[in-house]
């Protein structure tokens, strides 16, 4: 510590000893903190199959679903003074080989239909979004460091963002497609986090995270308000 | 002249202080970040704030910088007192030089 220099080099060290552990006790927070995320709604409003050419780029003509659907779930308990962002997930996930649909294992297919990241008040300068679009957001959380209130989604007839296909191109007439639900909390610091399929210590399992079983249509049939709307 | 004030902005510059400064420095650097570390995940846990919390970390470190860094008078307190130079009168060498506890006066 004889010279300035010394002095700045070793403040400087220690800084960073501090700082590291600051952001290990930040991030320990996450798990006392109680997370009991619910989903009261997730319904399909309507299902389409069509031939076509799902995205501009597709080469050929394949079978692609449009799957609308209802959302109504309470994330709030996930945003807490370290979260970041949430980002939320809806996918349809149905079982294919023989031996899937008898254990019932519905993970074999998996397409996202829609997302969506929700920014914490904390980060909303990292959103992606127009002038005024931003200046809504921010308004909507003007002097609060979180804001819980922005977990509660409420999300009617929802078009999807994307059509789902296959890699066999055959995707009409398939039976046991359920809509799940999947979050996946990003802290400042600490670990990212997904939905998890069981509970860990405070941490509740998502709740009610599966819709009703249903089926996807015949091409071009249209069926609305049909949980079970097969063409059979 | 010139090369006084050079002296000067050198001695600025490098900025040495005593060896009881140094230890000051060394208490101070430490005992302030830890309290401001502390502090800042404190307030920012009870106030849930995570931008509080970094505000509070970088300004008090900024401060431990500007109280740490500059040699500020009270670092050369006990400056360290030289024997004269030549060794001209040998009354000013003391007569029981100590050498691992043993006398060699």
């Amino acid at each position: 510590m004889y010279s300035s220099l010394v002095r700045l080099q070793n403040t400087f060290g220690f800084f960073t000893t501090v700082i590291f552990v600051v952001a290990a006790l930040i991030a320990s927070t996450d798990f006392i903190t109680p997370r009991a995320p619910v989903v009261s709604t997730l319904k399909t409003n309507s299902v389409q199959v069509v031939r076509g050419r799902p995205h501009y780029y597709s080469s050929k003509k394949e079978e692609y679903a449009v799957i609308k659907f209802s959302l109504e779930a309470d994330l709030s308990s996930l945003f807490t003074w370290n979260t970041k962002q949430v980002f939320v997930y809806v996918t349809a996930e149905w079982p294919h080989t023989p031996s899937a649909i008898a254990a019932g294992n519905v993970t074999e297919n998996q397409a996202v239909i829609w997302d969506q990241i929700i920014t914490a008040p904390s980060s909303d300068h990292l959103a992606n979004l127009g002038p005024a679009a931003m200046k809504k957001l921010r308004k909507s959380a003007a002097g609060k460091s979180i804001d819980p209130s922005r977990g509660k989604l409420i999300i009617k007839n929802q078009k999807p963002k994307y059509q789902i296909t296959h890699p066999s191109s055959k995707i009409a007439e398939t039976d046991n497609v359920v809509l799940k639900l999947h979050y996946n909390v990003q802290p400042w610091v600490g670990l990212l986090t997904w939905n998890q399929e069981t509970d860990f210590f405070k941490w509740k399992k998502l709740k009610n995270g599966l819709s009703k079983k249903f089926a996807l249509p015949a091409i071009k049939t249209k069926k609305t308000e049909g949980q079970k709307g097969s063409s059979k | 002249m010139a090369e006084q004030l050079l002296e000067q902005v050198r001695d600025l510059a490098e900025g040495q202080i005593d060896f009881e400064g140094q230890k000051l420095a060394e208490t101070i650097a430490n005992v302030a970040l830890s309290l401001v570390g502390a502090i800042a995940f404190i307030v920012g846990y009870i106030l849930q704030d995570i931008k509080l919390a970094l505000l509070i970390t970088l300004g008090g470190t900024a401060l431990t910088f500007v109280v740490v860094i500059p040699p500020w008078p009270f670092y050369n307190r006990n400056p360290v007192k030289w024997l004269p130079v030549g060794g001209g009168a040998a009354a000013a060498i003391p007569q029981n030089i100590v050498i691992n506890e043993k006398s060699l006066g």
